[in-house]
């Protein structure tokens, strides 16, 4: 049930792309949080709920260790909230961490949605034409790993049986893995000579070779496109006539409410909950169906 | 042609960036030029590597040891920070060359994020091993004769591409470079750096002569 995912890799790539360059580069504190609330949002709608939890749950800590320490390192500052070792604790300095957390967390789950929705296959897909050499070397490489893992296992296994490395002491578990690891690389090196020879011996390099593609331009992607186009034009408006600027130092400015910055907040709050939006959306269509038959 | 008007993209294209998105993101200017240089920094290659003539073996050879690179990390995940991804880009580029070297080191980081988790930080990371392969790929003969000097290139690579992360670190979490935020920075992750260096040691030691002598077996047996 992820109706997100079935977008074009493309325009999923746009909207990542976006997303998280104005949440980790903006510095304003209703971006930060509009980002951080959209990324809470899509975790919770496309991660398992107990890994959801967990995910944001580790979180937490952080939250607090980043709002925390900032005030340790910074001085910068007018309004001095106590003394600490002779050194101010400024109360910009710590909203100033707080809403670093916000904006290092938010970025952190939308890496982790990212990772849900953009999986390898379309990273490939989205470089192979660009850059077939590289896409080639790519997939090649994540096709080799579970294979390599699969042929350490066995390895070590057997290593195991010959009673090699059985005890459970730091030395002796790096030794195994040193050995084990010595010996994978014969193996792969001479097993991937032969995929060579046998891509040499079936054409590969030569002309006239086609690309398999399995993603199709269609009007929702189309749709999705231009929405996220338009909104991110209207953030970059804003910011670029400064009407999200906001300093923290020396004294924290007064956010700016004027019609327009209000205008961009909405864009890009609307920008960042889009994927949950298109995930409800999906679910509730789905419950009416079922309802209906 | 193509080639020249590439670099010229190239060339056109860091600047506007860095100039672009320190205009639109004045707030956390610095974080974002590091960012963009290190994506930038990486491209060349890339773009070397993509209009090269490469044969399939090679292709697939910097496949191989980038698998390997990155089931090492997988390998090595119970001890942190011991993880042999630097040995075997340091090994690739003495004996397959620089390009080969920035290649495993740069791929290694994207593919290994796939599973340790995508984030900022993959640029950086890419441009710390891809530039530890380059490198050692310029400094090779010196390293095959020398054992002194790879020990030295090993310490100097771990404790380099843990003090380039530190960097990374302080910028992405105050927005300029706090001096006092990196030093606490760089002694919080004192542990790691020494664990970098004394891994990268370690490995380099154990492995470069045995794998050396298999990759220079390899080497004659298929012609590489």
């Amino acid at each position: 049930m992820k109706a997100f995912s079935n977008y074009h890799p493309a325009v999923e790539a746009v909207y990542f792309i976006s997303v998280l360059l104005f949440a980790m580069f903006v510095q304003n504190p209703v971006i930060e949080l509009s980002a951080l609330v959209g990324g809470i949002l899509f975790c919770c709608v496309i991660l398992k709920s107990s890994e959801a939890a967990g995910n944001i749950g580790f979180y937490v800590p952080m939250f607090f260790l980043t709002a925390i320490t900032n005030p340790l390192f910074s001085h910068n500052g007018v309004t001095p909230l106590f003394f600490l070792n002779g050194n101010p604790v400024t109360l910009e300095a710590f909203v100033c961490g707080i809403f670093t957390a916000v904006m290092v967390i938010a970025v952190m789950l939308w890496f982790r949605c990212y990772s849900e929705i953009m999986t390898s296959d379309k990273f490939l897909y989205l470089f192979g034409r660009t850059m077939p050499k590289l896409s080639l070397v790519l997939s090649m490489t994540l096709r080799f790993i579970p294979m390599f893992k699969r042929q350490m296992h066995r390895v070590s296994r057997a290593q195991k049986t010959m009673g090699l490395y059985s005890s459970k002491s730091f030395l002796d578990r790096i030794k195994s893995a040193l050995r084990v690891f010595s010996a994978m690389i014969a193996w792969s090196i001479e097993n991937s000579m032969e995929t060579s020879a046998s891509m040499k011996a079936r054409g590969y390099g030569l002309k006239g070779r086609t690309n398999f593609s399995m993603f199709r331009f269609y009007a929702e992607d189309i749709i999705l496109l231009s929405v996220c186009t338009v909104l991110s034009g209207i953030t970059v408006s804003g910011i670029f006539m400064g009407k999200t600027t906001f300093y923290y130092y020396p004294k924290i400015t007064e956010l700016n409410l004027s019609l327009y910055s209000i205008f961009v907040y909405t864009a890009f709050c609307i920008l960042s909950f889009l994927p949950f939006i298109i995930e409800v959306k999906e679910r509730i269509k789905w419950k009416y169906y079922i309802s209906k038959i | 042609m193509k080639k020249r008007l590439s670099y010229g993209i190239i060339c056109l294209l860091i600047p506007f960036a860095v100039i672009g998105g320190a205009i639109l993101f004045s707030g956390r200017m610095y974080a974002w030029i590091t960012l963009c240089i290190a994506v930038l920094a990486c491209v060349p290659f890339f773009i070397r590597f993509e209009k090269g003539r490469q044969n399939t073996k090679r292709l697939i050879l910097i496949a191989v040891m980038t698998a390997l690179s990155v089931v090492g990390r997988i390998l090595f995940m119970p001890i942190p920070g011991f993880k042999p991804v630097t040995a075997m880009v340091v090994i690739t580029a003495m004996y397959f060359g620089s390009e080969a070297g920035f290649m495993t080191g740069a791929l290694s980081a994207v593919i290994s994020n796939f599973y340790f988790g995508q984030g900022p930080w993959t640029p950086f990371q890419m441009f710390s091993w891809g530039f530890i392969g380059l490198i050692a790929g310029i400094l090779s003969e010196l390293l095959k004769r020398n054992k002194i000097i790879l020990c030295v290139y090993a310490v100097i690579s771990g404790v380099m591409y843990s003090l380039l992360m530190d960097i990374w670190t302080v910028l992405w979490a105050d927005g300029y470079f706090n001096i006092s935020r990196y030093f606490a920075a760089v002694i919080s992750s004192l542990h790691f750096t020494i664990i970098y260096a004394v891994s990268n040691l370690i490995f380099l030691l154990l492995f470069s002569k045995p794998i050396g002598n298999i990759l220079e077996r390899m080497k004659d047996k298929f012609a590489l």
